[in-house]
C-alpha cells in the first residue's frame, strides 16, 4: 500500500516537472511584457503619424488599451495593409488592430475578433470629373487602396458594370494623389478617410460627393486562428471597450458624430 | 515561429489568372527592350558624334537611369508627370519607366563592346572610302551588337522583374499585379507569393536559355 502511494506520488510529481502546461499566444504576451500590435499608420484618423513621427489615432488608442487591459507595454508595428498578415503570420506582431474588414475568405486564414469599428463607404471625385454620385462611376477610370474592402468591392463594381478601369495603388496617400492629379476621375473609400483627405487640404480639387451603395464595412481584430484564448479575449474586450464609453470616446476623440452601432440585428455575433 | 498551413489546392485555382498576367510581363518586358534597344542605340550614337549637346543629353540620360532605383523612375513617370498634367496609364507608365532604365544600361553596354573593337578598324574602313556613318554601320556596329548580345540579355531578365513594380503605379493586369490583387482578397500570401516567383523563375530562365541558343546560331563564325 504504501508503495503504491509513493509510486503514485512520483509518476504525479514526474509529470508535473518534465511536461509543463502548453502556454498560448496570450500567456506568451503577458509573461514577454510587450504586445505588438500591426497598425496600418496611411489611415487617418485610425492610424498616421503627428508631426514628430510618433504613431496616433483611433487604432493606435486601440492598442495601447488593450495592452493597459493586459498589463503590459503596447509596441505599434507599422504595417501597410498588404502587409498585415505576412507580419502576423512571420510573428512579427501579435494582433492586427488594423481597420481589417471581417471577409470569410480572410477568416480562412486568420482569426477574427467581433466587430470594433464600422465604416460607411463615400464616394470622392475630382471636381473636373464630371462624377457627381456613385452611379456616375460607370466608365470612368475609378482606383482605391490594394487590399482593402472597398478596393475588392469596387473593382467587382467595375466587372459588372464592363465599363470603366479600375487602378488599385499601394497607399491611400497615392490613391488621393492620383485623384487630385486627375490620374483617376473617382475613389471610393470609407468615409472617415475621405472627409480626413478632403478637409486635410493636401490634395486640391476633390469633393466628396456621396455614398457608395456597399454594405456597412465592419472591421475586426485579428490574430492566428487557432489562437482561441487570445481571441476570447479580445473579445471580451472589445465588448468592454463598447460598455464602459471608451469606444464612444475613442470615436468622438478622432471621427466624430454619429456613433456606428457594431451589432448586426436578427443575429448573433 | 510560423503558423501557417498552405491550401495549395486554393492558389492553383487561381493559376490561370496568373499566367495571363505572365503574359503581359512578358510583353511588357519585350516591348521595353525593343525600345530600349533603338534608344540606346540612338544615345550611342549621340555619344559618338562629338556634338556637346547630343553628347550631354546622352550622358545625362545614362547618368540617372543607372544611378536612381528603377522604382524611382516607374513612379515619376506616373506620378511624377501626372503632377505636370500628363497623364499616363498605369501601362504606359511601366512601360516607359523600365524603357528609360533598358536604355541607359544598354547604352553602357553597348559602349563596353565598342571598346572592345580596335579604332584602326574604322580607320581602315575609312580609307576604303567609306563616311564614318558607314564605317559604323557596316564595320563596328555588327561587332558591337554581338558583344553586347549576351549582357543585353542581362538586362532583358532585369526587366522582367522590374515589372514587378507596377504595382506601385497601381497596375493589375501583370503577373505582381495579379498576384497581389489575390492576396488581398483571400490573404492566401505565401502560396500565391510562391507561384509567383516559380512563375517569374522560368520565365528568366526561358528567356536566358532562348537567348544562349539563339546567340551560338546566330553568331557562328
Amino acid at each position: 500500500m504504501k508503495k503504491t502511494s509513493v509510486l503514485a506520488f512520483g509518476l504525479v510529481a514526474a509529470t508535473a516537472l518534465t511536461s509543463p502546461a502548453k502556454a498560448d499566444k496570450l500567456d506568451d504576451i503577458i509573461s514577454s511584457g510587450t504586445l505588438r500590435c500591426a497598425v496600418v499608420l496611411d489611415f487617418p484618423p485610425m492610424g498616421s503619424r503627428d508631426e514628430a513621427n510618433n504613431p496616433i489615432g483611433f487604432d493606435v488608442d486601440y492598442c495601447n488599451d488593450l495592452a493597459k487591459a493586459l498589463g503590459v507595454t503596447a509596441e505599434i508595428v507599422e504595417t501597410p495593409f498588404p502587409e498585415r498578415i505576412p507580419a502576423l503570420m512571420s510573428g512579427r506582431v501579435d494582433v492586427g488592430v488594423a481597420s481589417t474588414s471581417d471577409t470569410l475568405e480572410r477568416a480562412k486564414t486568420v482569426g477574427m475578433t467581433i466587430p470594433y469599428f464600422a465604416f460607411q463607404m463615400a464616394v470622392t471625385a475630382n471636381d473636373k470629373s464630371g462624377v457627381k454620385s456613385f452611379e456616375d462611376m460607370k466608365g470612368k477610370v475609378v482606383g482605391a487602396t490594394a487590399g482593402t474592402f472597398e478596393a475588392i468591392a469596387l473593382e467587382k463594381s467595375v466587372k459588372e458594370w464592363g465599363a470603366g478601369e479600375f487602378r488599385p495603388y499601394q497607399t491611400q496617400a497615392d490613391v488621393f494623389l492620383a485623384l487630385s492629379q486627375g490620374q483617376i476621375d473617382a475613389t471610393v473609400s470609407t468615409s472617415t478617410v475621405a472627409q480626413s483627405n478632403v478637409k486635410g487640404g493636401k490634395f486640391a480639387g476633390i469633393s466628396v460627393v456621396g455614398n457608395a451603395p456597399y454594405d456597412i464595412d465592419y472591421v475586426a481584430l485579428f490574430t492566428n486562428r487557432e489562437e482561441y484564448g487570445l481571441i476570447n479575449y479580445l473579445n471580451l474586450f472589445i465588448n468592454q471597450q463598447v460598455r464602459t464609453g471608451r469606444y464612444n470616446e475613442l470615436y468622438e476623440k478622432w471621427v466624430g458624430g454619429e456613433v456606428p452601432s457594431l451589432s448586426v440585428n436578427g443575429v448573433y455575433r | 515561429m510560423f503558423s501557417y498551413n498552405f491550401h495549395w489546392n486554393q492558389a492553383f485555382k487561381a493559376l490561370p489568372q496568373m499566367l495571363d498576367g505572365a503574359l503581359v510581363t512578358l510583353q511588357i518586358a519585350l516591348l521595353s527592350m525593343a525600345i530600349g534597344l533603338v534608344v540606346a542605340l540612338a544615345l550611342t550614337l549621340f555619344r559618338l558624334s562629338g556634338n556637346r549637346i547630343l553628347n550631354g543629353f546622352a550622358t545625362v540620360w545614362v547618368e540617372i537611369a543607372r544611378n536612381t532605383p528603377a522604382l524611382f523612375q516607374i513612379y515619376m513617370a506616373h506620378f511624377g508627370l501626372g503632377s505636370f498634367g500628363i497623364h499616363l496609364s498605369p501601362y504606359t507608365a511601366l512601360l516607359v519607366g523600365i524603357a528609360f532604365n533598358n536604355a541607359g544600361y544598354l547604352a553602357e553596354n553597348f559602349r563596353g563592346a565598342l571598346k572592345a573593337i580596335p579604332e584602326t578598324q574604322t580607320r581602315a574602313g575609312r580609307s576604303l572610302g567609306m563616311t564614318p556613318l558607314q564605317a559604323f554601320r557596316y564595320i563596328v556596329m555588327p561587332q558591337m551588337l554581338r558583344i553586347a548580345f549576351l549582357p543585353a540579355t542581362n538586362q532583358m531578365v532585369w526587366a522582367i522583374l522590374m515589372t514587378s513594380l507596377g504595382v506601385t503605379v497601381g497596375m493589375n493586369t501583370d503577373l505582381a499585379g495579379v498576384t497581389q490583387a489575390l492576396n488581398a482578397v483571400s490573404f492566401r500570401t505565401f502560396e500565391f507569393f510562391a507561384l509567383a516567383a516559380v512563375i517569374y523563375y522560368v520565365i528568366a530562365k526561358a528567356v536566358t536559355l532562348a537567348a544562349r541558343l539563339a546567340a551560338t546560331r546566330m553568331f557562328r563564325y
